[in-house]
């Protein structure tokens, strides 16, 4: 609010004067009488004629002022905040929209588990309920958004305004789910988010996904030098799918799944690895909220407000002045008749 | 051309001259009223002998009769030709003002009265004055001098100027004007005229004491100060302007009435009808 005022088009500013051109009282708008002072005084009349040049200057000034663009230029505000900055990578293939297992799914029957499997509830739609309460929770970290199927999809760029990161999350809903799961692309353009920043605090990547994938030796050379480079934690939230392999399985059955192939090879990453197996939704919270225990360091950023614009405001008034002197000409008798 | 629309006039009370015309004078001579008999010795006109009245005479002087001669007296406008009078729709004050001297230019030359004019805005007009002439046409040039005359702001101090011309002098002067000037000096004005009798024309457009029809807003401008005024047109404004009009005819009313002269109103189109019925009014 300390900025001063300034203009985008100064130079309009040039045009002022002809506000003053209602004052230049013409001969044409008016009855000639040949006597005023004989008439009665009229207070109303009085004050409509004094009203409507005023009217007159202010709408041709505020609409200068309008076309000059006033507004509180763009700044810079320097913040100290207690989080991280986060970047949320979400899973947004077909997958995702199956439904997780209830609470109880160790307890019932085989026979009829596929059955409950269809009960509860789609998988994306707990992971953005929690992600969205994740974020509310946390008003001091930076947030970034990104899903990614086939291919990575950015939709948030890293903002600590809640708001726009809650309608990213929302923005989630729209449609189904894609056919494909690219975490290698996921996490290149993931990482590339960071490169152009200033280290300013802990950073942490959140891949919530429920699929893995055999990634090629070049692009987990570039994941692992991008992570160490960014100084970049992962966390991976997993959401297992009924039928699916555990993380910490052993079994020789799931040597060769997609998701412990993944998960191996981000064990073998010398930047901070986490893994969070959700089968159930309460695990998925459980998962949630140590994430947010465990990242709180100090982060300092610089935050860009954008430029206000006025000119709505002049151009409200001019139109009401506008209105004004339509409503006076409306009134108007332009002869003896 | 319409028929010219004459007016009938004549004036009330007896008035002084020597030229022979159509008013009641006080001068002896040829005319039908009987004043008295005196000696042929005193006044030597063998024509009018009166041998009745001689016979009856004890003394037994010749007596002549004498009658008082009927006398033609200069008749003048006094004009305004302030801007005001440039007003009026669809006819301007001015031409209803030269409708009237167009008249009167017939009325007089057909009684034997000369006529004359003088105007003044906010001061004398000398460029306008006309000298008391007996002839045809001067009522037309008196109406196209006022027709082509740009006029300034009025005001009373050109009024006096003008009648300082006619003061003391016998005569019929019409003072025409919208009075649309302070009034607090026209008692003096009239005072300088005792001796004429004066007719004030008081000329108004129906603009001016009628407000228009429909309600609205009404910038005004006054075409002599170039004031400006804003009247909201209703139902209030409009019964307050009617007001306003009927006390200014109160106003002048008082002030001529004071002096024993009654004002003729002439609003839109000068009716050469009403103004004889003034006069036969004020003769009979």
């Amino acid at each position: 609010m300390s900025e001063a005022l300034t203009f985008e088009h100064p130079w309009l500013l040039v045009l002022l004067p002809l506000a003053l051109l209602p004052l230049l009282r013409g001969r044409r708008d008016t009855l000639a009488f040949p006597s005023v002072a004989w008439l009665p005084r009229d207070r109303v009349g009085q004050l409509v004629g004094w009203l409507w040049p005023l009217f007159a200057i202010l709408a041709i000034a505020s609409s200068i002022l309008a076309l000059a663009q006033p507004g509180r230029p763009q700044s810079f505000v320097q913040r100290t905040g207690t989080g991280a900055e986060i970047l949320v990578l979400l899973d947004r293939s077909r997958s995702m929209d199956d439904r997780m297992l209830p609470a109880n799914w160790r307890e019932i029957d085989p026979s009829s588990l596929l059955y409950h499997t269809g009960r509860g509830r789609k998988k994306a739609d707990v992971a953005r309920e929690l992600l969205s309460q994740f974020v509310a929770q946390r008003p001091d970290d930076r947030f970034s958004l990104m899903y990614f199927s086939n291919r990575p999809l950015s939709v948030v760029s890293f903002t600590q305004h809640d708001a726009v990161m809650q309608a990213g999350i929302s923005a989630g809903v729209t449609g189904r789910g894609l056919a494909d799961t690219e975490v290698g692309r996921a996490l290149v353009a993931g990482i590339a988010e960071f490169d152009q920043r200033a280290y300013s605090g802990s950073r942490i990547m959140l891949l919530v996904s429920d699929g893995g994938a055999h990634l090629d030796e070049e692009t987990r050379e570039r994941i692992r030098i991008g992570l160490a480079r960014n100084r970049i934690a992962l966390y991976w939230m997993y959401l297992r799918s009924y039928n699916s392999a555990t993380l910490d399985t052993t079994d020789d059955r799931w040597a060769n799944a997609p998701e412990l192939a993944l998960h191996r090879f981000f064990q073998s990453l010398p930047t901070p690895y986490r893994a969070y197996q959700a089968e159930v939704p309460e695990d998925l919270s459980r998962a949630v909220a140590e994430v947010g225990r465990q990242q709180n360091l100090p982060l300092d950023f610089l935050e860009q407000i954008p430029r206000r614009d006025y000119s709505r405001h002049f151009i409200a008034v001019a139109a009401f002045a506008c209105a004004m002197l339509l409503l006076y000409r409306s009134m108007l008798l332009r002869s003896w008749q | 051309m319409s028929t010219s629309p004459e007016f009938h006039y004549r004036l009330p009370h007896r008035s002084g001259g020597w030229r022979p015309g159509s008013h009641p004078g006080s001068s002896l001579g040829g005319g039908q009223e009987f004043v008295s008999h005196v000696s042929i010795f005193d006044r030597p006109d063998p024509r009018r002998l009166d041998l009745r009245a001689s016979l009856r005479e004890v003394r037994g002087d010749w007596l002549v009769r004498v009658h008082r001669q009927r006398v033609s007296v200069p008749v003048y406008v006094v004009a305004d030709v302030s801007a005001s009078m440039s007003f009026g729709l669809p006819k301007s004050k001015l031409h209803v003002l030269a409708d009237f001297v167009t008249a009167l230019g017939h009325s007089a030359f057909r009684v034997g009265d000369a006529l004359g004019m003088l105007a003044f805005d906010a001061r004398e007009r000398p460029d306008l004055f006309v000298p008391a002439l007996l002839s045809r046409g001067v009522g037309e040039v008196m109406a196209s001098m006022l027709t082509s005359c740009k006029g300034a702001a009025g005001g009373s101090d050109g009024l006096e100027q003008a009648v300082l011309h006619l003061a003391g002098r016998h005569g019929l002067i019409f003072l025409a004007s919208d009075f649309h000037w302070p009034l607090d000096r026209l008692g003096g004005v009239l005072d300088l005229l005792a001796h004429c009798y004066v007719v004030p024309l008081v000329v108004w457009d129906p603009a001016e004491i009628q407000p228009p029809r429909h309600d609205g807003l009404m910038p005004l401008r006054d075409v002599e100060s170039g004031r400006r005024s804003t009247q909201w047109l209703r139902p209030v404004t409009r019964e307050r302007w009617h007001e306003a009009v009927e006390r200014r005819r109160a106003e002048l009313n008082r002030i001529f009435s004071a002096r024993g002269i009654r004002p003729f109103f002439i609003s839109g189109e000068f009716a050469g009808e009403a103004l004889s019925n003034y006069f036969l009014e004020a003769t009979a």
